[in-house]
């Protein structure tokens, strides 16, 4: 095993899960304008979710994910409906919005925590015996090769929402001119909510990869989170691509940062790229 | 017949009044202006009846039976009101074609995800940009096109929702003289289908041009009303809206 070979590896299954998440924190973000703390909870939603319907109930493995991935979806559909949008309504600054978001990704942190203790626990049913590929000199896992098409596909598809489809037309439209949209006859609220819905989906989707990967616990939102606002934010707050462009850079630079030196120092690369982005260019790469 | 009324209606903005108790009705298939100085309270008076801004009391009333205390966004191209903006307002980083089909979209996500009539709303897109001359200039971003072209994108965006009341806000204002021909002709247009046009206007000739109808505001009461020519001639109107 070579060591260059392998940190492009590394670099590209970060940025693969962090994309995961920008892309879901842009897709909301662009539509509502502010700053879901909530949306990585969803992540454990996801993860807990097939713990519990695989691993505890003992249900169908592909059945449980895609019950883990609609679960995520439905809290984040619910967060919108029952918190989000009665304050909207009452024209509540972003700031109060992302307030709350911090108040619902606690509680829902905490109920996971109550559910099902806070111990660190793996989903995959195969440690140890799971199929190793041999890429370009470097090593990559099966569950891994599935975080990266996945995240592949996701963005494929998200594109053709977004670009391709009347109701991706409806939620450009909304990111535009929310007012107006509303104006010219759509129902912004009820699209919003489905906007809600898929990124949290696609949140507890990364989730349920990173379960199957390493394996959960229920503070491992606010660290995704973290990483996909970085991604976010380097790339381009609220662009599709930019997030994309944003989750890989920031695996490779993290990944390559600890060549030399010890892993634990990850974050703090991580966050220095942050703030080099926010001094330097803090629209992003990708927004002009 | 009234297609339009207001009763009483009334807007604050710290404690001054823009609209105090002003009670209108608009005629149905009419082109109605609505004129006064500066800050006499003619846009206000539009965003109140698209539901930008909230009512503070009086209601409006429409097709003579439906009455509002409050005008909701979203609600306004349901009652067959549809408007522009003093200052444009496009979804400025979606094409041309993309500003139109977004507002014949479906209104059912499933509807609007597999696009189940997508030949129709093309068609409806390309006629009305067709109208406007902006077919050619489709694929171009909103924000990229120049002054008059987006006034005109605005106002094919109001012609693909067809709806029955149109609220036009300085329509004419900084456009060169052909495309002010056309947005005369769309307005005209609009009449002989039997819609109903507001129109704000500056312009004391347009207004003559066009209108069936005109409402002179001032601070925020209404001042005269009735045909052009003879509203344009009281002394009352002279003095405020000229200031001669």
């Amino acid at each position: 095993m070579e060591i260059v070979p392998q940190l492009i590896l590394n670099s590209i299954i970060a940025g693969s899960i962090y994309a995961l998440i920008a892309l879901g924190f842009n897709f909301v973000y662009g539509a509502t304008k502010f700053f879901n703390l909530a949306h990585g909870v969803m992540a454990a939603i996801g993860g807990y979710a097939v713990f519990y319907f695989a691993k505890t109930l003992g249900l169908n493995l592909y059945f449980a994910v895609i019950l883990g991935v609609a679960l995520a979806g439905i809290v984040g559909y619910g967060l919108d409906k029952f918190i989000y949008l009665p304050l909207r309504k009452r024209k509540a600054s972003n700031m109060v919005l992302l307030v709350a978001s911090l108040g619902a990704m606690t509680a829902l942190q905490a109920v996971i925590a109550i559910l099902f203790t806070s111990r660190f626990k793996t989903i995959s049913q195969n440690i140890g015996t799971q199929k190793l590929f041999e890429v370009l000199g470097g090593v990559i896992t099966q569950t891994q090769l599935i975080i990266i098409l996945v995240t592949a596909l996701i963005l494929a598809g998200l594109v053709f929402l977004l670009y391709k489809t009347l109701f991706g037309k409806a939620v450009r439209a909304i990111s535009d001119d929310e007012e107006v949209a509303q104006i010219v006859g759509i129902n912004t609220n009820k699209i919003i909510g489905y906007v809600f819905f898929i990124g949290s989906a696609l949140a507890g989707l990364a989730g349920i990869l990173v379960g199957f990967d390493t394996g959960i616990e229920p503070t491992m939102g606010l660290g995704l989170l973290l990483k996909g606002v970085i991604a976010s934010v380097i790339g381009g707050v609220g662009n599709i691509y930019g997030g994309v462009l944003g989750a890989f850079l920031l695996g490779f630079v993290e990944n390559f940062g600890i060549w030399k030196i010890s892993g634990e120092w990850k974050d703090a690369i991580a966050f220095t790229l942050l703030i080099v982005f926010l001094i330097f260019r803090p629209r992003g790469i990708m927004n002009k | 017949m009234k297609i339009l009324e207001t009763k009483n209606l009334m807007k604050r903005f710290n404690g001054v009044r823009a609209i105090d108790r002003l009670s209108i009705g608009i005629e149905k298939g009419q082109i109605t202006g609505i004129v006064g100085p500066n800050g006499s309270g003619k846009t206000t008076l539009i965003n109140l009846l698209s539901g930008v801004l909230e009512i503070d009391g009086g209601e409006v009333i429409i097709d003579g039976i439906e009455k509002f205390t409050r005008v909701l966004p979203h609600q306004v191209s349901s009652y067959g009101i549809t408007r522009t903006f003093q200052n444009v307002r496009l979804f400025e980083q979606m094409t041309v074609l993309d500003n139109i089909l977004v507002v014949v979209t479906e209104r059912n996500v499933f509807g609007s995800i597999f696009e189940k009539n997508i030949e129709h709303h093309h068609k409806i897109s390309e006629e009305v940009l067709q109208k406007v001359g902006l077919w050619e200039k489709r694929n171009q971003l909103a924000v990229n096109l120049s002054y008059g072209q987006r006034k005109l994108l605005e106002i094919a965006r109001t012609l693909a929702m067809k709806t029955e009341i149109y609220l036009f806000d300085e329509p004419f204002a900084g456009l060169f003289p052909e495309m002010r021909k056309i947005v005369a002709s769309i307005i005209r247009e609009l009449k002989q289908k039997n819609k109903t046009v507001i129109l704000v206007e500056h312009d004391i000739g347009l207004i003559r041009e066009l209108c069936d109808q005109i409402f002179v505001m001032d601070e925020g009461k209404l001042l005269a009303e009735g045909e052009p020519e003879a509203v344009l001639k009281k002394r009352s109107v002279i003095e405020a809206y000229l200031g001669e």
